[in-house]
């Protein structure tokens, strides 16, 4: 194992608590690496309410869960951390004072320390639940749109009755030869701007019709929809299917590790350390007597958990930080001068 | 129809009772109950509202929304 490749610490989680503690680590001048499940960041605000606002954040009145999630990236982001996107951890292992974290693509992370800010578990996609579904996965059946140019020209069909749904078809609309939209029933959840935006459209609307099979050999060449509440079958000539059927959470794994666990979530003691010595957790998914599951919680267990594992590898780090402000104008200071050194030579 | 939620599993995220908030409201926790009969899934859920209930349902990110023909009787796990 090259030391170059061990982290300091590696949070498991990139939602608001996750996010903060990976600030909170660069500000502890830690080597910090982030694994997230999901191919964004932002944990439950990015993937179930961007758009809600939520009240209870400490000096903002009302803030949208995107807003919040774009400046806690912004503020991670100063001490640019290494972020691991559409990675799981599966198992965790210690030898010789340094962890091995194995993901579900089989890649292994090394860390000194693990610090989970894992909310409610993992975040995938849910599925269409069709038998051969999981064959086309890799190339013509999509969760997410990662690059609107695999769509250019195809004709796609959407499943889904969300604002995530609508906003794909209308934005696939203008590139894709054609776009069909398919909802269980006739009314959208969507905000109803975007159903006017659709019916506008040039989106063939199928309702009330659900997916039935997938046609095709090594890539789709058809999707059989059925009559939600009949019997009358459809087919769709389609090269490429998106599907928006929200996402679905579970502790999956973290279960195995041996941690304590108390109605799922992970026991801690006050310095945010779990039951095995030099893994931590802080945010939704630890507990302790007098524990209360909101984001501004997690905020404040993140340094905490942050500061005590720091104490934990370097014997001269103190658990007690020094202020932002002092840390951060020495850092600007150190950039000034490293910027007029640069400009010397 | 009927319906109740698993409130050992609920997370409080709020997509049910934006999906069918004639169905769905938040105790003093923030966890989700069927208003209809305190979350006892022995009430039917009227008509108008079952499309609504299929919504929450299948919005809810720990499968937490319960449907079924026959009452719960207070046991969400009951038919599974």
């Amino acid at each position: 194992m090259d030391q170059e490749n061990v982290y300091d610490v590696t949070i498991i989680g990139g939602g608001p608590t996750g996010l903060f503690s990976a600030f909170y680590g660069g500000l502890r001048q830690m080597k910090v690496k982030i694994i997230e499940s999901m191919p964004q960041l932002g944990g439950q605000l990015a993937a179930l309410y961007p758009e809600k606002y939520i009240y209870d954040i400490p000096g903002f009145p009302k803030v949208t869960g995107k807003e919040l999630v774009d400046s806690l990236k912004e503020q991670t982001a100063q001490f640019n951390p290494t972020i691991v996107l559409e990675q799981s951890v599966l198992n965790i292992e210690k030898n010789e004072g340094v962890f091995t974290l194995t993901s579900n693509t089989g890649e292994k992370h090394y860390s000194k320390t693990i610090l989970i800010t894992a909310g409610v578990g993992a975040f995938e996609p849910r599925k269409l639940k069709l038998d051969n579904e999981s064959k086309f996965e890799k190339d013509c059946l999509h969760y997410f749109v990662d690059d609107m140019n695999k769509f250019a020209g195809k004709k796609v069909t959407v499943f889904g009755g969300g604002d995530s749904a609508l906003d794909w078809a209308l934005m696939l609309e203008p590139i894709a030869e054609k776009v069909t939209l398919v909802h269980r029933r006739d009314k959208f959840r969507a905000h109803e701007h975007s159903v006017e935006l659709l019916k506008k459209s040039c989106v063939e609307i199928m309702t009330p019709f659900v997916p039935d099979e997938l046609i095709g050999e090594d890539s789709i060449e058809q999707v059989v929809l059925k009559e939600s509440k009949g019997d009358k079958k459809v087919s769709l000539n389609t090269d490429i299917v998106l599907v928006n059927y929200g996402f679905i959470s579970s502790l999956g794994p973290i279960k195995d590790w041996g941690l304590e666990l108390e109605k799922n979530s992970i026991v801690v003691d006050s310095r945010m350390e779990t039951n095995i010595e030099g893994i931590y957790a802080a945010g939704d998914i630890n507990t302790y007597e007098g524990k209360v599951k909101l984001i501004a919680t997690g905020f404040g267990e993140a340094p905490t958990a942050i500061s005590n594992a720091k104490a934990s590898i370097d014997p001269k780090g103190r658990i007690q930080p020094l202020h932002s402000t002092s840390i951060m104008d020495k850092r600007l200071k150190e950039q000034e001068e490293k910027e007029k050194e640069t400009v010397r030579g | 129809m009927f319906t109740i939620v698993n409130r050992e599993t609920c997370i409080s995220c709020g997509a049910c009772g934006a999906s069918a908030p004639d169905i769905f409201e938040y105790c003093d926790e923030g966890l989700s109950f069927v208003t209809l009969d305190d979350n006892e899934g022995t009430a039917e859920v009227p008509e108008e509202f079952e499309d609504d209930v299929e919504d929450a349902c299948d919005g809810c990110p720990t499968d937490s929304i319960k449907i079924s023909d026959s009452p719960f009787d207070g046991d969400p796990e009951k038919f599974e």
